[in-house]
């Protein structure tokens, strides 16, 4: 079994008008055995700013703790919060320092620039290739299935409950066309005065 | 003196990968040999040529010439299973190590597989385990080879009031979930039930080819066809595939005039009468469940079918490769009927609060 595919996981971060969310599922199994149903995916990188990893899952926690590590340091050499864009080099740099022996993460980025609230998202490959797109970005197992729900369910300029049912349709019926994702979706919905998160109740086969 | 029943002969079951038996504590487990002689008139009289695809010829093994009882192909039969390079049965280890032992063992080891025809042996590759290990499967080598445990969960058990069968619904492609409404039990006849495991198309033909055979003998008779009958029509069928790459992991289970009959056949030609079995790749989290309440089980239809609900739904829940909903059957003995159909997610609202 592919590298990538030995833990499972999925995670989708969609851009709406002035908020970003991003979801990812809760599922950490080891190939077929499903070992928990509350595994973290998704990581605080700042105070507007989530991290969610797709992949090995021992990787999506190395990856998450160090990076966690060097913006720490940036905070406090900088003093003050990191822009998302930057922070997306961060992280490039991070995975492509391990070129010839990768992280099998791949990271989604979302968040709003601390100065101008601007909503940002991205998503890196898991040597650090980085893609800003204006609409959805994801990575993980069920990649394909959340292409598809992606591109029909969502549309520009969605206010942020708008948003969070669109994500939260999409991930839920993506991953449960997939075996090795799934088991809950935790989504984080990210406004310009508040973060809210909420737990989905899927289906848990 | 011809004795119709051999003493059980030192041998270890062919590894199959594809059940863990629970075998009965009432004593009602038979193992058969799955290379008995087969009596002149074949028990499957189906003429091949017009119903299945021709599988190549075989020699029939009669008297003394049968294959040891080892697994074909390898060296020591237990020891290639449990992957050591020398299995020590002696207490008396190393002292009576014999002096003349060859050195580049198992190289060296006299090999008798030449004799044994090219279907019979075992694929080349790694040997297969036993049971699965415990943190997921290795990638198992290509070709026409054994797959090991396809993703689903069916069990069925025996009660003094028939037979209830138990299958999830799930078809999975690599981990993409090709479909949530499978129907994994098939009926042979109006008096019996297989269930699906394996390969989907290789368990609906030969299905269908022993129910229409069953059916024919039930004509011929004036009298329904025995489970065990039934069963080892459908193993002698597949045994003429074996080495072929067929899959299938089936349990028959039907009323007949000895009670309840539960067989567990598979295209290994394993053959195995019990009171409980589960199949599949869930079927370790669906035995922990049924273990746990099969004598309660036995006071009544309701509870019986509420076990193996919540068998399967256990197995749905750990193992990514089965789900979607539930169908429990039961075979008494005027036939069988569908008792519930649930949709796992529901039910699992009811069990895992």
């Amino acid at each position: 079994m592919s590298i990538l595919a030995c833990n499972g996981g999925a995670v989708l971060a969609m851009r709406g008008r002035g908020c970003v969310a991003i979801a990812a599922d809760r599922r950490f199994g080891i190939q077929a055995q499903t070992v928990s149903t509350d595994c973290q995916r998704i990581f605080p990188m700042g105070q507007r700013l989530l991290l969610g990893l797709a992949g090995l899952a021992t990787d999506v926690q190395s990856v998450a703790q160090r990076l966690k590590f060097r913006l720490n340091l940036y905070e406090l050499k900088e003093g003050r919060q990191i822009k998302p864009q930057t922070f997306m080099s961060m992280v490039s740099n991070l995975l492509y320092e391990r070129r010839f022996g990768p992280y099998y993460a791949e990271p989604v980025i979302a968040g709003l620039d601390p100065v101008s609230l601007e909503p940002f998202i991205c998503s890196l490959d898991l040597i650090g290739c980085p893609m800003v797109t204006q609409d959805f970005v994801l990575s993980g197992t069920c990649s394909e299935q959340m292409y598809g729900m992606c591109e029909s369910l969502w549309e520009p300029d969605m206010e942020p409950e708008h948003l969070f049912e669109t994500i939260s349709q999409a991930m839920l019926n993506a991953v449960d066309r997939d075996a090795i994702s799934g088991m809950g979706v935790v989504v984080h919905v990210i406004e310009k005065d508040k973060i809210t998160t909420r737990t989905l109740k899927a289906r848990m086969d | 003196m011809p004795s119709t029943k051999m003493a059980p002969a030192p041998f270890s079951l062919p590894a199959s990968p594809l059940i863990n038996m629970a075998t009965a504590t009432s004593g009602t487990t038979s193992v058969r040999f799955a290379h008995a002689p087969p009596p002149f008139r074949a028990v499957c009289a189906l003429p091949l040529t017009k119903m299945a695809p021709r599988p190549p010829h075989r020699r029939h093994f009669v008297g003394a010439e049968f294959p040891s009882p080892q697994l074909p192909g390898s060296k020591m039969a237990l020891a290639s299973v449990l992957r050591a390079e020398l299995a020590e049965f002696s207490p008396n280890f190393p002292k009576n190590f014999p002096k003349n032992f060859p050195k580049n063992f198992p190289e060296d080891f006299p090999d008798d597989s030449e004799g044994i025809p090219e279907i019979l042996r075992d694929p080349p590759g790694p040997p297969r385990v036993l049971a699965a290990p415990p943190w997921g499967f290795e990638a198992e080598p290509e070709g026409p080879g054994l797959q090991i445990l396809h993703g689903t969960t069916t069990l069925a058990f025996k009660t003094p009031h028939g037979v209830t069968v138990a299958v999830d619904s799930r078809a999975t492609a690599g981990s993409y979930i090709a479909s949530q409404s499978v129907r994994k039990v098939l009926p042979i006849g109006g008096r019996m039930l297989g269930t699906m495991a394996g390969g989907a198309a290789d368990c609906a033909f030969w299905q269908r080819l022993v129910a229409r055979q069953c059916r024919v003998q039930e004509l011929r008779n004036k009298e329904p066809v025995s489970v065990a009958a039934a069963s080892k029509l459908l193993a002698n069928l597949v045994y003429q595939y074996k080495g072929l790459g067929l899959s299938l992991g089936t349990m028959l289970c039907g009323w007949d005039k000895r009670g309840p009959g539960l067989y567990y056949v598979d295209s290994e030609g394993q053959r195995v009468a019990g009171a409980a079995f589960a199949v599949g790749s869930g079927s370790s989290y669906a035995y922990g469940v049924l273990d746990r309440g099969l004598a309660a089980a036995a006071r009544s239809e309701e509870a019986a079918c509420e076990l193996a609900r919540r068998a399967i739904a256990q197995a749905a829940h750990r193992d990514a490769y089965s789900g979607g909903c539930v169908r429990v059957m039961h075979v008494g003995p005027e036939g069988w009927r569908e008792v519930s159909h649930h949709d796992i997610a529901e039910l699992q609202e009811k069990y895992l609060e």
